[in-house]
C-alpha cells in the first residue's frame, strides 16, 4: 500500500449502450411480428405461416390490429435511455396495457386459434408493460425483472389457473346454464359414494352417528390424562375427534370412489410414513448398512413409471402370479382392488417418505438428546418430550405428502383397480368411457379440493411448526442407538420390504423375456423385437419431448425461484403459491383441464407436441422452484448486493453471479424434470394422439390389451435409459459439486 | 448509467429527513445528515441502532420510507443501487467465489464496458494499492482473511467511486491485523480523497479513523462531531458512555460552582447554569489517594470513598470505588504506589481535563460507571 500518491481521476462512467433502449426493440418486434406474421391459424401448428392472415393483409379490415400496431408505433418513442422519467414509465404501462388488451380482445373475439404473430405481439406488449412498471416506480424492481414477473404471471394464469377454472366451470355450467345438477347426480351416484347399503339390515348412517358421538364423549375425559388443557379446547378437540370418527365410520361402511380413495390414501399415508420413519431411523442409528441400500431404492422408485409396480404385482400376485398361483396354488383376484393398489403404492411412496424423514432425523442434534439425558430424563421421557416433538412436523409432512401422492395416483388404480372405482380413474373413465366431461369435471373438482386442502394444510400449518431449520448441522455427539425392541422389528420390516421390491423389479425384468408369464415361461426376445416396430419410435419421441421440456421447466422454475426468493413486489406470495400449487393438483385433473381449456377456440393447442411439452413444463416446474429456492438460500445476499453496487443490472447479476453458483442445482433440476416427464402418465394420457404418443401411455394400453410382455419390455427399456441418464448427470453433478466445495469453504 | 460529477472524486452526501420503517419498526428515524466531500465519516452505535440501514439507504440497497438522499448535487432517492456513484465493502466481503481475484476486481469495470486494456491497467493498479499484486489468479478461498478484505477494498476502489461505503469491514479480522488495516485504509482514503462512510460499533476504531463521527441510537442521531469533541464534550449520557468509559454523577450547581455530595469540583467545562445536572467524569481524570487518618472535613480534599474492586492491568490499575455519589470507576495510570486492596478508604479528586457538565437537567438514576 505504498504506491505513490495518485492524482485525482474522474470516475468511470458506463459506456454508451445505444440510444434506443430495450423498449424500442420490443416495440419494433411487435410491429414486425404484427405485420409480417399471421394473427390466426387454421390447423394445430402454431408455427404455421399463412400470408392471408398476416397484419399486412388484415390491417385495413380489422381495427384492433390497426390499433395495436399504432400503439406499438407510439411505444417506439417512449422509454429512451438514460433512465426514462417516471411519467414516461406510466405512459408506457398504459399504452402497452391497452395494446395487450386490444390484442387479446381481438384474438378472443375472433374465436380462431391464435397465430404466431398475435402471440409475439401480446408478449411484446407484456414485456414493455413490465419495463414501464419498473420505470414508473410502481414496481420497485428493474425493467428486466418487471417484464419477467409479468411473463411468469401470464403463463401461470394461462397454464395453471385457467385450466383449473375451466374444470370448475365445466362442473357447474352445462349447456350455457348454471346448474348444480351434475354435481348432485354425481355425488349421489353409488360410484362416487354410497352411504346406506341397501343389502344390510342396519342403517350405516346411524352406526356412524353412534360411533362419532361415542368417540367424542370418550375423548372428552380421556384428554385430561395428558395434562392440563383448557376446557374449551378440550371440548373443541372432542368435537373434532367425534367428527373424524363419524367420517371414518361412514367411509369404512360405505362404498364408492370417494371411500376407496380416501381410505386408501390414509392407510398408504400411515404405512409409508411409518416405514419411511423406521428406515430413516435405521439408516441413522443402526449398525446395518441401510443407507447404502436405501439410496438405490429411492433412485429406482424415482425413475420407475408409477404403474410399473402395479404391473409387477400382476406378475407376482395376479391370477397367474408366481406367488399366488405357482407357489400357493391359488387362483385369486384378491390383489386386484384396494389391497393390490395399496401394496403397490406403499412400495412406490415409502422412498419419498424416507427422503423427507431422513433429513429430519439427521438434523436431530444428538447433543440435544444428551442434554436431556444429563437433565435426568428417562428414555421414554426423552422420546416423549424431546425426540418426538422435533420429529412431529417432519412426520406430518411426510404423511401429507404421501396422502397427496396416493390420492392423485392414477396408474396403479388403473392397472390393479380391477373395476373398483377410485377418484382419479373415475375422472378418466367419465371422459374417455362415458364421454361426460361434466361428470369428469365434478370428480376432478372433488379430487382437487381434497389434494389442495391437504397441500394448504402442509404449506401453512407445518411451515410454522418446523424446527428442522433452526439447528442446522448436527454439532457432533453420538446419536443414541435404537432400543432393541424397536430395532429388530424395523430391520425385519426393511428386509421384507427390500425382498418384495427386488422381487417385483426382477419380475418385470424376467417377465419381459418370457413368452407369457405364468402360462408359457420359455425364454424369448420377441417382446423386445416387437418394440422395434412400434415401441422404440415412441420411446425416442418421449425422450425427445421430455428433453425439450426439461430445459424450460428448469429455467422457468429457477426464474420463479429468483423472482419469489429475491425480489419484493405485490403479489409475490400469490405467484409462489400458485406455482407450487401445481404440485398438489392431481395430474388427471390438470389433464382434463388442459383438454377442456385448449381443445377449441382461440387458445387451441391440443393435438400438438407443444401442448405435451407445456404440460410437462408446468407440471415439473415446481421441482425447479424447490431446488432453486433451496440453493438460493445457501447464497449470501451480500454477493448480489455487491454485484449491484458494482453497477451490474439484475440481468447481469443473474447471469454472472447467481447462475454460475446455481449450476449444480440447475443440473439436478434438469435431471428431475426430465425423469418426471419420462415417467408422467396421469396428465398426458388425456393429451396424446396417435401421432404424439408417449411411452408410458403406450405401456399402459398394451397392458390393458393383454400384451403384458411387451409392456414389461418397454418398461425395462425406459428404466434402463433413465438409470443411465441419472448416473451420468450424477457424475457431472459430483464434479461440479467438488469444484463448488472448494468455493464454498472460503 | 452514471452521470459524471464535475467535482472530481469525493462527492458530498446529504440525507434530508430520512425515515425507514420495516413494518412497525422504525429503523431510521428522521435522520438528516450532511457529509462533506472527501472526508471519512463514521456511523457509530450499538447493534440495531440503524447505522447499517442508513448506509444501505445511501447505497440504494434499501428504499426510504420518507426523505431524500443526495450524492453531490444529484437527488438519488429513487435511483437503484446500480446507478449510484458509490461502491461498498461488505462485512462478509462478498467476494464472488467462482471468480478469481482479477475477475473479482474487474467485475464492476466489465459492467461498465470499459476496454480490456484499461481494465488490466486499472485492476493492476488497484491491487498494487492494496498490496496484493501478483495474486491475480488466486481464488478467494485460497486467500487469508486479511487478503480477502483487501480484494474487497480493491474491487470497490477500482471503480473510482465518489463515495465509498464500508460496512464493518474489519470486524472479521483479528485484533492485530485490524489495527494495521485500519491505518492503511485511512491513509489510502486520504490520498485518494474519496468520501468514505464507515459503519462500526467499535468506538476505538471510530476515534482512530474518522474526521467526523455520527453517533446513533434507536435510529436517531445522538451527536455529530470530531473524535475529540465527542470524547470531551458528549451531547448526552448515551454518547458519554458509548465513547470511552464514563462516570456520570449527579452534581448540584449553585452560582457557578459545582458540588458533588459536598465535594467542590474544580471548574468543569460545560453549561454552568444553576440546577441539578449530570457531570461526566472520565475514569482517568480521577485522582485517588488513601484517606488521611486525621479528621479533616469531608469534601475539602475530595470525595471520600472505599475501594470495592481492584483490577491490576500491568501499566495501569482500575478500581471500582463506592462513594456517596454512587460507584465510580477510577483508572490509575501513574501507578505510583502499590495497588490498593479492596476495603481501603480513599479520597477522590476530579481533574477538569476529563470532566464535562452534560447539557440539560439530570433526570434521575445518576452515577453508574459504564
Amino acid at each position: 500500500m505504498s504506491a505513490p500518491s495518485i492524482p485525482q481521476q474522474p470516475a468511470y462512467t458506463a459506456a454508451d449502450r445505444g440510444p434506443l433502449g430495450a423498449g424500442f426493440w420490443w416495440a419494433l418486434l411487435i410491429l414486425a411480428a404484427g405485420l409480417g406474421l399471421p394473427w390466426s391459424r387454421q390447423g394445430v401448428n402454431v408455427l404455421e405461416y399463412d400470408a392471408a392472415r398476416t397484419g399486412l393483409r388484415l390491417v385495413g379490415e380489422a381495427w384492433p390490429i390497426a390499433a395495436a400496431l399504432a400503439l406499438a408505433g407510439l411505444l417506439l418513442f417512449l422509454g429512451r435511455p438514460p433512465v426514462p422519467h417516471r411519467a414516461a414509465g406510466r405512459a408506457m404501462v398504459l399504452v402497452a396495457a391497452a395494446g395487450g388488451a386490444v390484442t387479446a380482445g381481438h384474438v378472443l373475439a375472433q374465436g380462431q386459434p391464435f397465430g404466431l404473430g398475435a402471440l409475439l405481439v401480446f408478449l411484446g406488449f407484456l414485456s414493455v408493460a413490465g419495463m414501464g412498471l419498473s420505470y414508473s416506480g410502481w414496481l420497485r424492481v428493474e425493467p428486466f425483472a418487471g417484464g419477467a414477473i409479468l411473463w411468469l404471471a401470464a403463463f401461470i394464469a394461462v397454464f395453471i389457473l385457467y385450466p383449473l377454472a375451466v374444470v370448475l366451470t365445466t362442473s357447474v355450467w352445462v349447456r350455457d346454464e348454471f346448474t348444480l345438477d351434475v354435481f348432485r347426480q354425481t355425488l349421489r351416484s353409488p360410484t362416487f359414494f354410497l352411504f346406506e347399503n341397501p343389502w344390510t339390515e342396519i342403517s350405516e348412517r346411524r352406526v356412524a352417528l353412534w360411533v362419532g358421538s361415542l368417540a367424542a364423549v370418550l375423548a372428552f375425559p380421556l384428554q385430561s390424562l395428558w395434562g392440563d388443557i383448557p376446557l374449551a379446547r378440550q371440548a373443541l378437540r372432542s368435537v373434532i375427534i367425534g367428527l373424524g370418527a363419524y367420517c371414518l365410520s361412514a367411509l369404512s361402511t360405505g362404498f364408492g370412489a370417494l371411500r376407496n380413495s380416501v381410505l386408501l390414501a390414509l392407510s398408504v399415508g400411515v404405512l409409508s410414513t411409518a416405514l419411511g420413519l423406521a428406515f430413516a431411523l435405521l439408516a441413522q442409528r443402526s449398525r446395518f448398512p441401510i443407507r447404502s441400500l436405501m439410496g438405490p431404492f429411492s433412485t429406482l422408485s424415482m425413475i420407475t413409471p408409477p404403474f410399473v409396480l402395479g404391473l409387477s404385482m400382476i406378475y407376482m400376485f395376479g391370477r397367474q402370479g408366481l406367488i399366488t398361483n405357482q407357489l400357493l396354488g391359488l387362483s385369486t383376484n384378491a390383489f386386484y382392488g384396494p389391497l393390490g393398489v395399496g401394496v403397490a403404492q406403499v412400495l412406490a411412496f415409502t422412498p419419498l417418505a424416507y427422503l423427507v424423514l431422513t433429513g429430519v432425523v439427521r438434523s436431530l442434534d444428538p447433543a440435544m438428546e444428551e442434554a436431556a439425558q444429563t437433565l435426568r430424563a428417562s428414555r421414554w421421557r426423552l422420546f416423549h418430550t424431546v425426540t418426538w416433538p422435533l420429529l412431529r412436523p417432519g412426520v406430518a409432512n411426510a404423511f401429507l405428502l404421501t396422502v397427496i401422492e396416493s390420492l392423485a395416483d392414477f396408474g396403479n388404480p388403473l392397472i390393479l383397480g380391477g373395476g373398483v372405482p377410485f377418484l382419479p380413474t373415475e375422472v378418466f373413465f367419465a371422459i374417455e368411457g362415458r364421454f361426460n366431461q361434466h361428470e369428469a369435471a365434478v370428480y376432478g373438482v372433488v379430487l382437487l379440493a381434497m389434494t389442495v386442502g391437504v397441500f394448504v394444510l402442509q404449506h401453512y400449518w407445518l411451515r410454522q411448526a418446523s424446527y428442522v431449520t433452526v439447528t442446522g448441522k448436527p454439532s457432533g455427539g453420538n446419536p443414541s442407538p435404537l432400543p432393541g425392541f424397536l430395532e429388530y422389528p424395523m430391520t425385519v420390516a426393511f428386509g421384507l420390504w427390500t425382498l418384495l421390491g427386488v422381487m417385483l423389479y426382477a419380475s418385470v425384468f424376467f417377465g419381459s423375456f418370457v413368452k407369457l408369464w405364468g402360462f408359457n415361461n420359455t425364454f424369448t426376445l420377441e417382446h423386445y423385437e416387437a418394440l422395434r416396430t412400434s415401441g422404440f419410435g415412441v420411446f425416442l419421441n418421449t425422450a425427445r419431448l421430455a428433453a425439450l421440456a426439461a430445459v424450460p421447466s428448469a429455467l422457468v422454475g429457477f426464474l420463479i425461484a429468483y423472482v419469489v426468493g429475491r425480489l419484493r413486489f405485490p403479489g409475490r406470495s400469490l405467484v409462489e403459491f400458485t406455482s407450487m400449487l401445481s404440485f398438489a393438483v392431481p395430474g388427471t385433473v390438470m389433464g382434463i383441464g388442459y383438454v377442456l381449456a385448449f381443445h377449441h377456440g382461440p387458445l387451441r393447442l391440443t393435438g400438438t407436441e407443444l401442448i405435451i411439452i407445456l404440460a410437462f413444463v408446468f407440471r415439473n416446474m415446481p421441482v425447479g422452484i424447490r431446488s432453486g429456492l433451496a440453493a438460493l438460500q445457501q447464497i449470501d445476499r451480500s454477493l448480489e448486493e455487491a454485484s449491484t453496487t458494482l453497477r451490474a443490472s439484475n440481468v447481469t447479476t443473474l447471469r454472472r453471479i447467481l447462475f454460475p453458483l446455481l449450476v449444480p442445482a440447475v443440473i439436478s433440476g434438469l435431471m428431475f424434470s426430465f425423469v418426471r416427464a419420462m415417467t408422467a402418465i396421469s396428465q398426458v394420457i388425456f393429451l396424446v394422439t396417435p401421432s404424439t404418443n408417449l411411452a408410458t401411455v403406450l405401456i399402459l394400453s398394451w397392458v390393458g390389451h393383454g400384451s403384458i410382455g411387451r409392456g414389461a419390455a418397454l418398461s425395462c427399456v425406459l428404466i434402463a435409459a433413465m438409470a443411465v441418464v441419472v448416473l451420468l448427470l450424477n457424475v457431472v453433478l459430483h464434479r461440479t459439486n467438488r469444484r463448488g466445495q472448494r468455493m464454498a469453504t472460503y | 448509467m452514471t452521470q459524471p460529477l464535475a467535482t472530481g472524486m469525493g462527492a458530498p452526501v446529504r440525507l434530508e429527513h430520512v425515515t425507514k420503517r420495516f413494518g412497525q419498526v422504525v429503523a431510521v428515524n428522521d435522520v438528516s445528515l450532511d457529509i462533506p466531500a472527501q472526508k471519512m465519516v463514521t456511523l457509530l452505535g450499538p447493534s440495531g441502532c440503524g447505522k447499517t440501514t442508513t448506509l444501505r439507504i445511501i447505497a440504494g440497497l434499501e428504499t426510504v420510507s420518507e426523505g431524500r438522499v443526495f450524492i453531490g448535487d444529484q437527488d438519488v432517492t429513487h435511483q437503484p443501487a446500480s446507478q449510484r456513484p458509490i461502491t461498498m465493502v461488505f462485512q462478509s466481503y462478498a467476494l464472488f467465489p467462482h471468480l478469481n481475484v482479477f475477475e473479482n476486481v474487474a467485475y464492476g469495470l466489465r459492467n461498465l464496458r470499459v476496454a480490456a486494456a484499461e481494465i488490466r491497467r486499472a485492476v493492476a493498479e488497484a491491487l498494487e494499492q492494496v498490496g496484493l499484486a501478483g495474486l491475480e489468479s488466486r481464488a478467494p478461498s485460497q486467500l487469508s482473511g486479511g487478503q480477502q478484505q483487501r480484494v474487497a477494498l480493491a474491487r470497490a476502489l477500482v471503480m473510482r467511486p465518489q463515495v465509498l461505503l464500508l460496512d464493518e469491514p474489519l470486524s472479521n479480522l483479528d485484533a492485530k491485523l485490524r489495527k494495521q488495516v485500519r491505518q492503511e485504509l485511512r491513509s489510502l482514503q486520504q490520498r485518494l480523497g474519496i468520501t468514505s462512510i464507515y459503519v462500526t460499533h467499535d468506538q476505538s476504531e471510530a476515534l482512530a479513523l474518522s474526521d467526523i463521527i455520527v453517533v446513533m441510537k434507536d435510529g436517531v442521531i445522538q451527536q455529530i462531531g470530531g473524535p475529540e469533541e465527542l470524547y470531551t464534550r458528549p451531547a448526552n449520557a448515551f454518547v458519554a458512555r458509548f465513547i470511552g468509559d464514563a462516570n456520570l454523577v449527579e452534581a448540584e450547581i449553585r452560582g457557578g460552582t459545582v458540588w458533588v455530595q459536598g465535594y467542590r469540583v474544580p471548574d468543569p467545562p460545560g453549561d454552568r447554569r444553576d440546577g441539578r445536572r449530570l457531570l461526566m467524569v472520565r475514569p482517568e481524570a480521577i485522582a485517588m489517594q488513601p484517606a488521611q487518618a486525621n479528621g479533616q472535613a469531608p469534601g475539602a480534599h475530595g470525595l471520600p470513598g472505599r475501594v470495592v474492586h481492584a483490577f491490576y492491568q500491568g501499566m495501569s490499575a482500575e478500581y471500582l470505588v463506592d462513594t456517596d455519589a454512587g460507584q465510580l470507576m477510577v483508572l490509575d495510570v501513574n501507578l505510583a504506589g502499590p495497588v490498593l486492596p479492596p476495603g481501603t478508604p480513599v479520597q477522590l479528586q476530579f481533574s477538569p481535563r476529563g470532566m464535562y457538565v452534560l447539557p440539560g437537567m439530570a433526570t434521575g438514576q445518576p452515577a453508574a460507571a459504564s
